[in-house]
């Protein structure tokens, strides 16, 4: 049963080819920045909205800052590309967001693109070569905004974001909704993973005298290859080597000595073999193989297909016409197939390399069965700690105190339980900042559910240990920037506010204690007393909304004998403003026991 | 243990990997200017820094192995200090004329000041040299890993040699493994090339002509690097020496005294592969030799630059597989293409142990370091009760009546269940760490394991706590009686690493300057207990001492032990154990001063005793 690239890309097969002659169209169009044009199709009389980007072969709209011109992405604009352990935000190429930047206005308020919106219609971004990376960013922008229904159809685009911005992606599930056409040499697809050189001037400036027109028939330039090439190949083998668990440490050391390109692929590719056969690729590893490995020198010479690699980037119309007719599609995913991989003459070391690829991701999926193994541990941890919870309340001491105080043998098996539970937490934390989960774990509800619990139940033991050593002698406050609060409660509270789509930091209910001590330090420091109010008057506001508002924080802080409380009431007057609330819900608790 | 199910073999990709970085061509280039100049030549690129030490200047002194530790000036301390631990080794040795040749160089006045500037302004050094100067390279670079340590600073310093011969022996490579530099050292040995394999002919054969044929041979390539037309001439003189010596390699008997250490990268005129572990390499070097006829070994030995650039472009080559189909399973696929790019598929005797070799070199463990890492954090987790038992036992001491502390209580337990328990928590927690320590000498660690705070703290934790117990266990045994004091002759490695570990920590600038306003948790010198059990000895040798010079000795050794643990009090970096009623601090101090008061005959070169501070 044959597919066609429609199906697996989950697009109208008749949208692809005008979207590509659109896509050239504007690229060759500078003097208007987008072009739409509207596609019926005609089997169910619907209609799809194009819109393809302009293109630029300018050096500057290119590469900014050498080596690589990256910027951080404006989370801003767009906030979920971004890591939500260690990473950072995604890198993007500085040249490309500009442009971006640069059509942003005048793109949301295209009167069709209101209309499509207002319609619920689908919307395809298309870009050819340097217009790509403008479709998409275009495309995760509406994303971003979930106003509109998009896909993005890219044609020879050169690489655009970073390994975050891949994961960021594949994490929110829109990786599916990014297409990208590869010819087998095309120079463009892979000339990012080359730091900028006078090669690629030679490049852009081929390309440039050829679009304009101007000069038909200009010189190729020559000796590209070996030097763009060479240094793709660096980035391919630095990844295969860790896909391959290659330990040893020189791969790392070495990494200082050189510039390798930060852009990964990211979408889904498709491959055209050059004889009517088009491979899709979904997995990232792979794809950055495939370009690499596919465009090797075979029996012909370097000149010969230097000569390829530039020509093959004009030849995507007269290519998709050929093979978007025919069925001749193979999907990547589930397995090489070695004989539609024979058409893109891979060799056995790069067909290794898949298989590498692809063992990673059946690595990660391992992982997550051994993690939910762990999870089970966690939540039988967790509801051990919740009893110890409940006695402490019944002891009037309440859970934090009895804990800090550490006299029973009780609240020596919590801390062991507490230390066991970190392991657990600390094992996904790690995996996490290396990527040996699934993407989309962060995303996963259950995860996010048992996180928030955790982290709810335990961090308070956290605290009352820290406070108990008195480590804030040593390290300062248990919560400043990137001070000794353990990191996996700053993930597992960012999954939860990144999930509620709320700013980071707005979800620290089990940062209340650590707030108490430290309020309790600083008064005695005598610090100055006006922050020392604010920072009451915070506390009191966030505690009634936490207890009473979301219910994120149990009631036992009220307990009368609690640190808290003790605390609290001998405050001065004047330092109080929610004193009435907080004395009633101090009552509420006291005759609720 | 969880096994991975699909396996694959990285050596060629890490080849590949290395030869298509800019990293080689540059070093080479750098080198050959060196080599002409006959002089060190430094270079920069894109920040980087090369330095290029010439192999055209030949050593004197014999093709001897020195102990390093013998060495009268301390060059490369981290390598030269050796652990009680490792005292049955046989002591890290390298070739006797190769550093003295090193040292020609160290002692320079220029020397130091050429490498200082580079290490200002450079984010980066490569340290590297061809034929004798990759071994000059290899020990500069050695060098400069042990002052960055001392300076605890991260410039990283990759070494690249081409061609280089071996250096030192296997302790020589063990201990390059312990302090996790073998990673910064690549030593490029083309396909055939004679040095690199002139060491590994059994020793008694060397000494009978090794010095004065490399002697012969260095003047000579002096020449050949000048001019082309020498070349014939010294083919024809060179070639019953290497026949003699190949023939001497075939009937190895006596195993050669000399071990490779850092990785090697090996270059045929198929491909190339990496390997890192000492044994593989050696066999590799020994393997490759097979074919090689005196003409190509010397001529592989100049052929560095043809090598390096052609490594450049072969990496974008489509190579297919030679030999029938590819086997079914990517490990043995892996493997099969390795040994085709070292040149040795074709033939049936060589490709078998070859493949063998690489296997070998792909040591057990299958994890990768990452998830190794995230693995031990739940062995971590495990081991973490042990850990809170003893803080718990630390406390209850703390409450007890007797109020002696847990370090004493711990030495005075009787047969108590506690005491065992915590005795036993004592060696668990050792064998775990002990165990994380290996993983991390092996490489089964992630490169940047001990920049993650959480185990640099974890380890540091766990000494401050234990380290008390393991000093009050060895003078419970009364071990101090047989082997000698603690300090010197009873500590574990292990700690001495975790102090390394400690020292090399990135520090937050406002963590050193804070002042303690109560008592520590816990005792920040893990060794305070040793010192004194040391200082205790100290005084009741005074009570006996009738040498008055030693007596002098002695008050002087007690009174830089009494300046120290004021100190520390004052500072409050003692917990409170320490300061114990019946502790045998306490008790130390008071009968320490009472002996003052009652002594009349006090040295009076000391009168800083009598105003001594009592300490609570």
């Amino acid at each position: 049963m044959g597919e066609t690239v429609g199906n697996l890309i989950g697009l109208n097969d008749e949208v692809i080819h005008p979207a590509a002659t659109l896509a050239v169209e504007a690229h060759n169009s500078p003097s208007k920045q987008f072009l739409v044009k509207k596609i019926k199709i005609h089997h169910d009389l619907s209609s799809v909205v194009v819109l393809a980007f302009s293109g630029s072969m300018l050096p500057e709209d290119w590469f900014g800052q050498p080596p690589f011109g990256k910027t951080e992405i404006d989370t801003g604009k767009f906030p979920s590309l971004t890591s939500l352990n260690d990473g950072g935000d995604a890198v993007v190429n500085g040249s490309f967001l500009r442009r971006f930047n640069d059509v942003l206005d005048k793109l949301s308020h295209a009167k069709e693109l209101k209309e499509a919106i207002e319609k619920k219609k689908q919307v395809v971004f298309a870009g050819y070569s340097s217009g790509g990376p403008i479709a998409i960013l275009a495309t995760l922008y509406f994303l971003e905004n979930q106003t509109l229904s998009t896909r993005c159809l890219t044609f020879g685009s050169p690489l655009v974001g970073d390994r975050i911005f891949g994961h960021a992606l594949r994490r929110e599930g829109w990786s599916d909704y990014f297409t990208h056409f590869v010819m087998k040499y095309d120079i463009i697809p892979r000339i990012m993973l080359s730091p900028s050189s006078t090669e690629h001037k030679q490049i852009l400036n081929y390309f440039k005298s050829k679009f304009d027109k101007k000069n038909i028939n200009p010189a190729p330039p020559s000796g590209f290859y070996l030097t763009v090439m060479g240094n793709a190949s660096s980035v391919a083998t630095y990844e295969a080597c860790h896909l391959m668990g290659c330990r040893n440490p020189s791969l790392d050391i070495i990494k200082s000595f050189i510039e390798l390109s930060p852009y990964r692929p990211s979408g889904t590719y498709v491959f055209c073999t050059g004889n009517g056969n088009l491979v899709v690729v979904k997995n990232p590893n792979a794809v950055l193989q495939i370009l690499i490995h596919s465009a090797e020198l075979g029996e012909s010479n370097t000149a010969e297909v230097e000569k390829r690699s530039l020509d093959e980037h004009s030849a995507y119309l007269s290519e998709l016409k050929e093979c978007l007719g025919m069925q001749a599609v193979v999907s990547l995913d589930g397995g090489p197939a070695t004989a539609t991989l024979n058409d893109l003459g891979l060799s056995p070391q790069a067909m290794l390399c898949l298989q590498a690829a692809e063992e990673f991701e059946n690595r990660r999926s391992r992982n997550l069965e051994k993690i939910r193994k762990h999870m089970e541990k966690s939540e039988v941890e967790l509801e051990m700690l919740r009893k110890y919870k409940e006695n402490a309340q019944i002891s009037g001491l309440g859970y934090y105190d009895s804990f800090k105080l550490q006299n029973e043998d009780d609240d020596f098996h919590a801390n062991v339980r507490r230390l066991e539970l970190a392991g657990i937490w600390d094992e996904i934390k790690e995996m996490l900042k290396e990527f040996e989960l699934p993407d989309d774990f962060e995303k996963k509800q259950e995860i996010i559910d048992l996180g928030t619990e955790y982290r709810r139940l335990v961090e308070p033991l956290d605290i009352a240990n820290f406070y108990r050593h008195s480590k804030d002698k040593e390290t300062g406050a248990y919560v400043v920037g990137g001070g000794p609060r353990p990191k996996r409660y700053r993930f597992i509270q960012r999954w939860l506010e990144h999930h509620e789509k709320k700013p980071f930091g707005s979800r620290s209910e089990s940062l209340f204690w650590a707030d108490v001590e430290q309020l309790g330090i600083d008064i005695k420091k005598k610090k100055n007393l006006q922050e020392i109010k604010d920072r009451i008057r915070q506390l009191e506001r966030n505690m009634i909304a936490w207890i009473d508002v979301d219910k994120s924080l149990d009631k036992d802080v009220l307990l009368e004998k609690t640190t808290f409380v003790k605390w609290w009431r001998d405050l001065p007057r004047e330092c109080k403003s929610e004193s009435e609330r907080i004395e009633k819900l101090i009552g509420e608790k006291a005759a609720g026991v | 243990m969880d096994t991975e199910t699909s396996l694959f073999e990285s050596s060629e990709m890490l080849a590949t990997f290395l030869s298509s970085t800019p990293v080689l061509q540059d070093s080479w280039r750098v080198c050959s200017l060196a080599n002409t100049a006959a002089t060190v030549v430094t270079d920069h690129v894109r920040g980087v820094a090369y330095v290029a030490f010439p192999g055209t200047v030949m050593p004197s002194g014999g093709a001897n192995l020195v102990a390093l530790d013998c060495a009268p000036d301390c060059l490369f301390p981290p390598l030269q200090h050796r652990h009680a631990q490792h005292q049955h080794e046989d002591p890290p040795m390298i070739h006797a004329a190769i550093l003295d040749h090193f040292r020609s160089f160290y002692t320079s006045t220029t020397f130091h000041n050429q490498i200082l500037a580079v290490i200002e302004k450079s984010k980066a050094v490569v340290m590297t040299g061809h034929s004798m100067g990759g071994a000059v390279a290899s020990l500069s670079a050695l060098w400069l890993l042990s002052y960055l340590q001392s300076i605890t600073s991260s410039l990283p310093v990759l070494c690249i040699t081409f061609g280089s011969p071996l250096l030192g022996n296997d302790s020589f490579s063990r201990a390059i493994l312990r302090e996790r530099w073998a990673g910064n050292f690549c030593h490029v040995v083309s396909n055939h090339d004679f040095i690199p394999r002139l060491f590994l002919a059994p020793l008694p054969s060397l000494s009978a002509h090794h010095p004065h044929f490399v002697l012969q041979f260095w003047q000579l390539l002096m020449n050949i690097l000048q001019s082309d037309s020498e070349t014939a001439k010294i083919f024809g003189f060179l070639l019953p020496y290497i026949q003699g010596w190949v023939a001497n390699m075939e009937e190895e008997c006596v195993k050669s005294p000399f071990s490779p250490f850092g990785n090697y990268l090996f270059f045929s005129e198929e491909g190339a592969v990496c390997v890192d572990d000492a044994a593989a390499a050696g066999k590799m070097l020994e393997l490759m030799f097979t074919q090689a006829s005196p003409g190509s070994s010397i001529e592989d030995h100049l052929k560095y630059g043809d090598y390096t650039e052609k490594a450049s472009w072969q990496l974008l080559m489509r190579k297919s597989f030679t030999l029938g189909e590819p086997p079914e399973s990517s490990y043995e696929a892996g493997l099969a293409l390795a040994v085709q790019s070292c040149g040795l598929a074709n033939q049936e005797s060589i490709s078998g142990p070859a493949k063998d070799c690489l296997k070998m070199a792909k040591r057990v463990n299958r994890l990768s370091p990452h998830l190794n890492a995230a693995n031990l954090s739940i062995i971590l987790s495990k081991n973490v009760p042990y850990r809170a038992q003893i803080e718990w036992y630390k406390a209850s001491c703390d409450k007890s009546d007797d109020q002696m502390g847990y370090y004493d209580s711990f030495k005075l337990r009787g047969a108590s269940k506690k005491g065992a328990k915590i005795n036993m928590n004592r060696c668990l927690l050792a064998g775990f760490w002990d165990n994380v320590i290996l993983m991390l000498e092996s490489n089964q660690l992630p490169h940047d394991f001990l920049k993650r705070e959480k185990w640099v703290n974890a380890a540091h934790f766990y000494k401050l706590l234990v380290e008390p117990l393991d000093i009050a266990e060895y003078y419970k045994t009364g071990k101090h009686l047989t082997h000698g004091h603690y300090l010197k002759n009873g500590r574990e490695e292990r700690y001495e690493i975790f102090d390394r570990w400690w020292k090399g920590r990135e520090v937050g600038n406002e963590e050193n300057n804070k002042r303690r306003t109560t008592y520590a948790s816990l005792t920040q010198d893990s060794c305070f207990w040793a010192r004194v059990e040391e200082a205790r000895d100290w005084l009741d040798q005074i009570r006996s001492e009738s040498d008055m010079r030693r007596s002098v000795m002695l008050w002087q050794d007690i009174d830089s032990f009494e300046r120290y643990a004021t100190r520390l009090v004052e500072n409050k970096e003692v917990s409170m154990d320490v300061l114990a009623k019946n502790s045998s601090f306490t008790l130390l101090m008071e009968e320490l001063q009472d002996f003052k008061s009652k002594t009349q005959q006090f040295p009076p070169q000391f009168p800083d005793f009598l105003n001594g501070e009592m300490v609570p």
